[in-house]
């Protein structure tokens, strides 16, 4: 029996049972979780058999291998995974190596209970675990090397790899002391978690820009994605999707004209009852080109299902409709009495606010390959949510999740996209029919027009100043689809405040900012005709991309009306009052470090130009990383906007690789410009309308303007980088052409036309 | 049955005349670092060199190529160390990395004419590669670093040269 199915079990996802483990194999140092089941056989197999089975292990010839239980899709997450090991370890760099983890619930992230790689959370997560793991093994090595030297353990230094006692000159590398076999201390859970870890002074590692180790190999095509894998005898998938997003059924397909193309095995019409896709057909043929000539013989017809009439309008109508229902939604924030603070202010503003639908479009379209072998389903792709998508491949399947290994591979983009597993659906069925492994291949055209897209948003803000000009009452209303609960978890949803059941705070984070308001509401609000027309999902940085556009746009706006400057308006709300000690102050330091980068407020600008503003606290307020915007753009009397430069300064608390958090908020800065500028996604007729890189257009790089990145590491614990910079560029953008023109864009992406109609004539 | 010249070698290809070279490279003959990104010529990332033009190989047709000298990542290099591919290292321009074989063969066309490019002459030459991971300003200074690379070892081995 396959010794993966033998570890699943629940008593292997309950860490508080565990005790660690570090012991020596015939191979190496093993550490991890004891109580794992196959563990122990791990520790006893022989050389042939051993596999690396928990977070590291230490090979006779001294390298080290980090086990990244986190999809690495451009983060480096897993090379930082070893970075941390390293540091406690006191490894020398040069020996690390990385793996990714299957889906064995032995690589759980230790806080999240699941293998799920988003929000920003991998490094605060999993910082504490992996640094107690590298520290037990230094431990477990040094206590092995004194046993061999004869010395006392407390007098032995360790440094790049050597473990040193100085006063008899004695040394010996941790090569030596796994072919010694000495290391054999054992953790338990408590022995563990009172391991004094190194104060940040003490470091060496976190804070190096040390080189990433997967580099090397995405220069020179060595590096294996999911669209790489190659197993002997597969054949080819190729999709065929109806011109409906979802809920379209197949009526019949016409197989005459496919059968005659050369190569041709095969189409299976999904059967799913995971209910990921509807109405798709697979083509498999010997070879990809010939899957894909067979797919376009397919003549397939449909039921175009519910959906099929519907359009943006129609979901942004509904929106509308949504919002002037009183009893619509559940509330996410009810501070004070807005609706009365809103009935005595001295003036109220009232503003709706939008985002189109959103394509991921990672630059490796979707693709898995399945393969049965004896009872296992083994599936190759590179996904970031194993725990969910191991599952949705059993229900293609017809199988109990714990007969699918999922093997990880590196992701050529993520950004949430392959937090979904449909791409192994048609995988799945296309194998289980042909009796043979499967590669499916998505077209860009499957990709974009199939994604879990980044849903089309409505909100309302109204907002309600005293006589002093004090912002007195926020009432912000967030309609959308809502992309988590389509994960059918209940884990992943938040209760509401008026207790009307459980609400997707991943349609409202952010709303929950850190501005001292006394009357302020959030009613998030599920638009189920976006839900079902266009199935959403997590696309980077999830609702504060949306959620920060209204709401630093409102108070940009509420500075124009009460003639404060917008910065300094910020700052005054920012004043740490209650719940907001504390994150306010950060980041307001966050927003005087932009301005101050950005020379805001000291330069004078040419006419036709200006600079805008805006501060974020993404993800979740729990997690969030503080982070600031300048944007500097100029405006042409067309209505064309040029966004010359952008500040932005983000507080990370501790950095452990500096150069990778500038390369991930420059990243995310350029997707908020690329979301603000170009990207939008239609749907007409129940699809959507584009279908390549010449209809949705992310940005290139001509359309590059300067980035200056400052990163603030106060000591404070490290947070995520990979997304907060995505959100407070398109309001920083808005804010900047308002103080360019005049002109108040609402609408995301922004457009020339936008702007200019919205300029004073 | 077509045969290609990749990388100095001669290889034969079970693939009709009409097959994207794309997925005769990277399915059938398994070079896979060469990858496949939008099938439109629209991102760049299947890009190779045919007689050291940069080429879309998902727009070439497997039958156009007979006989012409191909090139692809596996072979810009012997062990990976084209300046270009140092450049990409020093700098760590790579986030996912899967755009970036792309554009590497793309960089390497225009370097192979002009080691001296100027910054406009980069964006022009590099615009059609896309990349999701936004790496821009890296993938530059990276080319500007290689640029500056081999005009010294080119200098260098002038001084060499006898007169
Ligand atoms: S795959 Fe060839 S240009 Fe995109
Ligand atoms: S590095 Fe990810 S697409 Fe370029």
């Amino acid at each position: 029996m396959n010794q993966h199915v033998k570890n699943v079990t629940p008593e292997a996802t309950d860490l508080s049972r565990r005790s660690f483990l570090v012991g020596t194999a015939a191979t190496g140092l093993v550490l991890g979780y004891a109580g794992v089941p196959g563990i122990g056989e791990a520790l006893a197999a022989a050389p042939a058999n051993f596999e690396p089975s928990v977070w590291y292990a230490i090979a006779p010839d001294g390298l080290v291998t980090v086990t990244c239980g986190k999809a690495d899709m451009g983060q480096h997450i897993a090379s930082t995974m070893a970075q941390i090991v390293c540091e406690e370890l006191g490894a020398k760099w040069s020996d690390m190596r990385v793996n990714l983890a299957s889906n064995d619930p032995k690589f759980n992230d230790p806080v999240l209970g699941a293998q799920i790689t988003g929000g920003s959370w991998s490094t605060m997560m999993n910082f504490d675990a992996m640094s107690r793991a590298g520290a037990a093994g230094r431990m477990a090595l040094t206590e092995g090397a004194a046993a061999s030297m004869g010395v006392p353990a407390g007098e032995l230094t360790v440094r790049d790899s050597m473990i040193v006692h100085a006063k008899s000159k004695k040394q010996m590398s941790f090569a030596d002391v796994v072919k010694s076999g000495k290391a054999t201390k054992t953790f338990t859970a408590d022995e563990l978690k009172a391991i004094k870890l190194k104060t940040p002074d003490q470091y060496t590692m976190i804070g190096v820009s040390v080189p990433q180790i997967d580099i090397p190999s995405k220069t020179n095509g060595t590096a294996k994605y999911g669209m790489d894998v190659m197993i002997p005898g597969m054949a080819y998938g190729a999709v065929v999707t109806p011109p409906v997003r979802y809920g379209a059924t197949v009526k019949s397909v016409d197989y005459s004209d496919a059968k005659k193309v050369p190569g041709f095995i095969k189409a299976v019409t999904l059967d799913d009852k995971t209910q990921t896709t509807t109405g798709w057909v697979v083509a498999v043929a010997n070879t990809y080109a010939n899957a894909k000539k067979a797919a376009a013989a397919l003549k397939v017809s449909y039921d175009g299902g519910p959906n099929a009439k519907l359009s943006s309008q129609s979901l942004l109508d509904e929106a509308k409709r949504l919002q002037k229902l009183d009893d619509s939604g559940q509330f996410f924030v009810k501070d004070g009495d807005p609706a009365a603070a809103l009935g005595t202010a001295a003036k109220v503003l009232e503003a709706e606010y939008t985002t189109s639908i959103n394509i991921h479009a990672p630059m490796e379209p979707m693709n898995a390959t399945a393969e049965f072998k004896g009872d296992i389903l083994h599936i190759y792709s590179g996904n970031q949510f194993a725990t969910r998508s191991g599952a949705i491949a059993a229900g293609a399947a017809g199988i109990d999740p714990k007969f699918v290994v999922m093997h990880q591979m590196w992701l050529g983009g993520g950004f949430g996209r392959r937090l979904d597993a449909d791409m192994m659906v048609p995988a799945v069925q296309a194998a289980k029919a042909v009796g043979k492994p499967v590669k499916v291949i998505y077209t860009r055209e499957n990709d974009m027009t199939m994604d879990f897209s980044r849903p089309l948003t409505y909100q309302k803000v109204k907002a309600g100043v005293d006589g002093d000009g004090k912002l007195v009452a926020l009432s912000h209303d967030v309609v959308s689809a809502w992309p988590t609960q389509r994960w059918g978890i209940p884990d992943f949803l938040s209760p509401s405040v008026d207790k009307k059941g459980p609400l997707d705070a991943f349609t409202v984070n952010g709303s929950d900012f850190f501005y001292t308001v006394p009357n302020h509401n959030v009613r998030a609000i599920k638009n189920e005709m976006a839900h079902n027309a266009t199935p959403s999902g997590q696309l980077r940085s999830v609702a504060p991309g949306w959620t920060f556009w209204a709401v630093e746009s409102m108070i940009d706006e509420i500075a124009a009306a009460t003639g404060k400057d917008p910065a300094q308006f910020r700052i005054s709300l920012l004043d740490g009052a209650g719940k907001n000690d504390g994150g306010a102050q950060r980041l307001r330091n966050t927003l005087l470090a932009a301005m101050g980068l950005a020379g805001y407020g000291t330069k004078k600008l040419p006419k036709g130009e200006g600079m805008g503003v805006a501060c974020v606290s993404s993800q979740e307020r729990a997690t969030a990383s503080w982070t600031a915007c300048v944007a500097h753009v100029a405006v042409a009397p067309s209505g064309e906007v040029t966004v010359k430069k952008l500040t932005v300064a983000t507080d990370v608390g501790t950095q452990v690789h500096p150069d990778n958090i500038r390369a991930q908020v420059e990243g995310a800065a350029l997707w908020g410009l690329s979301l603000a500028m170009y990207e939008k996604a239609t749907l007409k007729d129940g699809g959507i309308e584009q279908t390549n890189f010449d209809g949705y257009r992310p940005l290139r790089m001509s359309q590059m303007p300067e980035v200056a990145v400052a990163v603030i590491a106060n000591g404070e614990k490290a947070t995520g980088v990979g997304e907060p910079a995505v959100t407070v560029v398109a309001p920083a953008i808005g804010n900047a052409i308002f103080n360019a023109s005049g002109a108040r864009v609402r609408a995301l992406p922004i457009t020339a036309e936008a702007v200019k109609g919205a300029m004073k004539a | 049955m077509p045969t290609l010249t990749i990388n100095g070698r001669s290889m034969s290809v079970d693939a009709a005349n009409d097959t994207p070279l794309l997925w005769a490279i990277r399915e059938q003959l398994q070079m896979t670092g060469t990858k496949f990104g939008c099938g439109a010529g629209l991102c760049g990332a299947c890009t190779v060199h045919v007689n050291g033009e940069a080429v879309r190989s998902c727009q070439t047709m497997v039958g156009d190529v007979a006989g012409k000298k191909i090139t692809t990542i596996e072979g810009l290099s012997a062990k990976g160390d084209h300046p270009l591919q140092k450049a990409w290292i020093a700098e760590q321009v790579p986030q996912c990395g899967y755009c970036q074989s792309g554009q590497i063969m793309q960089a390497a066309s225009l370097l192979a004419k002009n080691s001296n490019p100027t910054k406009e002459e980069v964006v022009a030459h590099m615009d059609g590669n896309l990349c999701r991971c936004m790496t821009y300003s890296r993938i530059q200074k990276a080319i500007m670093r290689a640029a500056t690379e081999m005009r010294t070892a080119s200098a260098a081995g002038n001084e060499r040269r006898p007169t």
